[in-house]
């Protein structure tokens, strides 16, 4: 099992848990386990064409999956999932 | 609601005046209680944005993912992300839209001439096409 840290404003959609434990030998099945587990996650994560929303990078540890084999990443027992946006700007 | 308690406020506006004229960025740790936001503490950030900073700021993710971590562990939340606007008002640009995330409060701190001037709050949507402000006490 894998362990998913959910991001605070998305705890109200995970039953309010901090982490959720989840099977799966992938970053795609342990998220698809999350949001079979926690539907109202989904749209959270996924837009409308089922795909990770543009904002959303998903880390394995201390590494970003996109720079590994991104949803086919695997994971193992112990592997800690984060969820963490990607967040820019500016004035004009 | 999301209120900004003294230090951290003191702490969001330094932060902008000492980058000024480039946009600075950061993060507010805090607790909330439904839509009601208190912050407690300020972490600003390196402004990662490569090209002209006086007009752009990026948030590394790997900051993020620190600044997640800390939170845990002093037991606090994320609750938002702040940046600055030098010489212009506390709008939410197109360029914050499309680059937001709808899980978090976007406080824009307007620095005018090297000084605060004013700030608002902004909530964007999950598809990145608007945001409404939010009620802003500090």
């Amino acid at each position: 099992m894998a362990k998913i840290l959910i991001p605070t404003p998305l705890r109200q959609y995970a039953e309010k848990n901090n982490s959720v434990e989840v099977s799966g030998s992938t970053v795609g099945e342990a998220l698809a386990n999350l949001t079979t587990q926690f539907p109202d996650l989904r749209k959270n994560l996924y837009n409308d064409e089922g795909k990770l929303r543009s904002f959303v990078n998903v880390y394995v540890n201390d590494e970003d999956i996109r720079y590994l084999q991104k949803d086919a990443t695997a994971i193992a027992d112990g592997d800690t999932i984060s969820i963490v946006p990607s967040i820019a700007g500016g004035r004009c | 609601m999301i209120r900004v308690h003294p230090e951290p406020w003191a702490t969001m506006v330094a932060h902008a005046e000492a980058t000024y004229p480039n946009e600075c960025c950061g993060a507010m740790l805090g607790s909330a209680d439904g839509d009601d936001k208190t912050v407690t503490v300020a972490l600003p950030l390196e402004n990662a944005y490569t090209g002209a900073q006086e007009d752009r700021y990026e948030i590394r993710p790997e900051d993020l993912l620190r600044v997640e971590r800390e939170a845990r562990q002093r037991g606090l939340d994320v609750l938002g992300i702040f940046h600055s606007h030098p010489d212009c008002d506390a709008y939410f640009s197109k360029t914050d839209l499309e680059n937001s995330c709808p899980w978090y409060s976007f406080i824009v701190l307007s620095i005018q001439k090297g000084k605060f001037h004013h700030a608002n709050s902004w909530l964007p949507n999950a598809e990145q096409t608007k945001a409404e402000q939010e009620p802003l006490e500090y």
